[in-house]
């Protein structure tokens, strides 16, 4: 079986004289090629007639048909891409090299700029444009069969990268389920062609760029978030102990903040921070601060909440019902007059009839001591010496009566 | 008297005040623990088993309340027995009681000859009747501070709410400490005494820890109550009405207040 020589080397003729787009509204004849790449039967009958050695896995891979319409590349021609096909039997080197460069000079050196780099320093990549792009069926990226499209996305990077837990997430399944092509995709927020690793400072999620990275689409939580305490510190002193989005709502297996199970598991969340003793001996920040939460009325119902079901709703106040979130502010700057103005204003959102003689009813984190909260502070010393003294003096008086009437039914 | 069946000791009054105090102080240690030992594993287990931490609180509330109201009916009764039927306060601690303890333990340790003789309740009952008192009362004065923190932070100050709650978990453990030690000392391992339960002792028990009520009773000295005089059971009729109206006004005027918003009851 023979092609056509002089067939192809015009269609690659055009092909390199004019644009792309040029090329692909021209019609590109590839029926020589289908002659032999139209079927796994002429596959066959090909390698037979030329004597090559055929691996049988291969030969699903080698049958291609003529491109579809929709797909942006129809009216580009075989040999366009694949230079060098014109010799048959197809030179062994045919597949080297990265063939959408032709067109795609700058997707191609944006990609040679990011972290799917070919490593090499070459022009071939990591991940060629084909692992994500598909070769035969580009298509555009908002066509729903495109590989690109925002509901496959996810399929291509999760090829190469476990992070499953994305199509858990509220964005994963915004997607998936919900059919909301507007939901973050893994490209939303990592970028496409220029991908970086979180540890370059240029990342999109890098710490301090992960913010303005969420914003794209949470832009008003992103505003909240640079002006609190945490976001300011980021993006003011590249303060990387601070929480960035992330670490409350997770990069991938996002967990929305509306959710039972998000309200119940917020206390440790806030906690794995503020209960690091060496995080918060840098700012002068007790640790105490979960310790006292969990041991008044709100945080031990949370607690036995969690203990019995973690989806249930929990109606006690957590963390951020009092400090706010996106928001959170510091006290230190706050007058003792201002905190309590504030506090009282939250402790009504629940307590309609509370006055500000309900706020010492809370120790705002504070452990009792003989100057702040004396009162509580007595009466657990007392109990801490009566109880055992008490107990102490019961289990004496018990063992001496034991003693005795042992000693009297011996003698009488 | 019939040697098998034992002595009465108890009438059915005890026999039904001891019944509800022993099913509403187990229910309270048991939903009460839970709540003061929340980050314990057992205590989630208790939790689980009622089915949340809502009911556990519901249930507590309750048996509180019972009991509240047991305090309240126990201090007219007393009211009732000491100053209308002129009966003898037989529970009240005196000096007899520190001199039966002192030669309980010089008994015991070889100092004196015999031990004390004592009357219908001993030092050692007294104790715990007195420490019961004492509990109860402070436990429902702390429980309805709990109860209703933002209508008593007006009257008490927060800080008192914060108190009330330190107190009421410290009394709870020295109660069921003692009722594990003290209690179960005297009732179960000394003597194994059901009389609170079938309302009659065994003698030999009786000769040996009351000797002198039996003493009495023998003699047939035992107190008896005095007639009904018509001017004291009027005097007490309308104080005990004008207690359980006031005690029942003042809930209701804190209980009427709404102190939180509607809570979620379960999915």
């Amino acid at each position: 079986m023979r092609v056509g020589g002089s067939r192809g080397v015009f269609t690659q003729q055009v092909a390199s004289v004019a644009l792309c787009l040029v090329a692909a509204a021209a019609s590109a004849d590839d029926s020589a090629c289908f002659e032999c790449h139209g079927s796994p039967e002429q596959v066959r009958e090909a390698a037979a007639a030329m004597e090559l050695q055929l691996d049988e896995a291969r030969v699903g891979r080698l049958v291609v048909g003529p491109m579809q319409a929709g797909t942006v590349h129809a009216g580009v021609a075989c040999i366009d891409c694949h230079a060098g096909a014109e010799e048959i039997p197809h030179p062994a080197d045919l597949l080297r090299g990265n063939p959408c460069a032709a067109c795609h000079e700058d997707a191609l050196a944006a990609v040679n700029r990011s972290t799917h780099r070919d490593p090499a320093g070459g022009a071939s990549l990591r991940a060629g444009c084909w692992a994500c792009h598909g070769a035969h069926d580009v298509r555009p990226a908002n066509d729903p069969d495109s590989n690109i499209h925002p509901a496959h996305v996810a399929e291509r990077c999760l090829g190469c990268h476990a992070k499953r837990e994305y199509l858990r997430g509220e964005h994963g399944r915004g997607v998936q389920i919900g059919g909301l092509d507007f939901a973050a995709t893994c490209v939303s927020c990592h970028g496409g062609h220029d991908v970086q690793p979180h540890r370059a400072s240029d990342s999109r999620v890098a710490r301090r760029n992960v913010s303005k990275t969420c914003g794209q689409c949470h832009g008003r939580v992103e505003r909240a978030y640079l002006k609190s305490v945490h976001g300011a510190a980021l993006a003011e002193h590249d303060n990387h102990d601070v929480p960035t989005c992330v670490d409350c709502h997770a990069a991938h297996n996002t967990q929305s903040a509306a959710s039972n199970r998000f309200r119940l598991d917020s206390a440790r969340m806030c906690g794995r921070c503020h209960g690091d003793k060496a995080m918060m001996q840098k700012y002068g920040i007790s640790t105490a601060v979960f310790e006292t939460y969990v041991a008044d009325f709100h945080g031990t119902t949370a607690e036995l909440f969690r203990a019995t079901s973690p989806d249930q709703p929990l109606n006690q106040a957590v963390c951020y019902d009092c400090h706010g979130f996106h928001d959170v502010e510091s006290t230190r700057r706050m007058g003792d007059e201002q905190v309590k103005e504030r506090l009282l204003v939250r402790c009504q959102a629940c307590h309609p009839a509370a006055t500000r003689d309900f706020l010492s009813a809370w120790t705002s984190h504070y452990e009792p001591s003989r100057d702040r909260y004396p009162l509580i502070y007595w009466v657990r010393l007392f109990y801490w010496w009566v109880i055992p003294g008490t107990v102490g003096f019961f289990l004496a008086y018990i063992a001496l009566d034991v003693w005795g009437r042992r000693r009297h039914r011996r003698v009488s | 008297m019939n040697e098998d069946r034992g002595i009465r000791r108890f009438t059915r009054r005890h026999i039904i005040h001891h019944a509800i105090m022993l099913v509403c102080f187990v229910g309270l240690v048991v939903t009460g623990m839970p709540q003061r030992y929340p980050a314990q594993n057992w205590a989630k287990a208790v939790v689980l088993l009622f089915g949340g931490v809502e009911r556990v609180r519901f249930v507590h509330h309750w048996l509180g309340t019972i009991m509240s109201f047991q305090l309240v009916w126990h201090v007219l009764e007393v009211v009732w027995l000491a100053l209308v039927r002129r009966l003898p306060l037989v529970m009240m601690p005196g000096l007899a009681d520190v001199r039966h303890f002192w030669q309980q333990i010089r008994f015991n340790l070889g100092l004196a000859s015999t031990p004390p003789r004592m009357g219908r309740y001993t030092f050692a009952e007294k104790l715990e009747y007195l420490a019961l008192i004492w509990g109860t009362v402070l436990m429902v004065a702390t429980g309805l501070l709990l109860l209703y923190p933002v209508r008593f932070s007006q009257l008490v100050g927060g800080e008192a709410i914060l108190a009330a709650k330190a107190a009421h978990g410290g009394e709870a453990l020295l109660a069921f400490l003692s009722i594990i030690t003290w209690h179960a000392y005297f009732v179960h391992l000394r003597h194994w005494n059901t009389s609170i339960f079938t309302g009659r002792l065994e003698e030999r028990v009786y000769a040996e820890e009351h000797a002198l009520e039996l003493r009495d009773i023998r003699r047939g000295e035992a107190p008896t109550p005095a007639p009904l005089v018509a001017w004291r059971v009027a005097v007490f009729s309308v104080t005990a009405l004008l207690v359980v109206g006031g005690t029942a006004a003042i809930l209701a005027w804190i209980g009427a207040m709404q102190v939180a918003i509607a809570t979620v009851t379960g999915g």
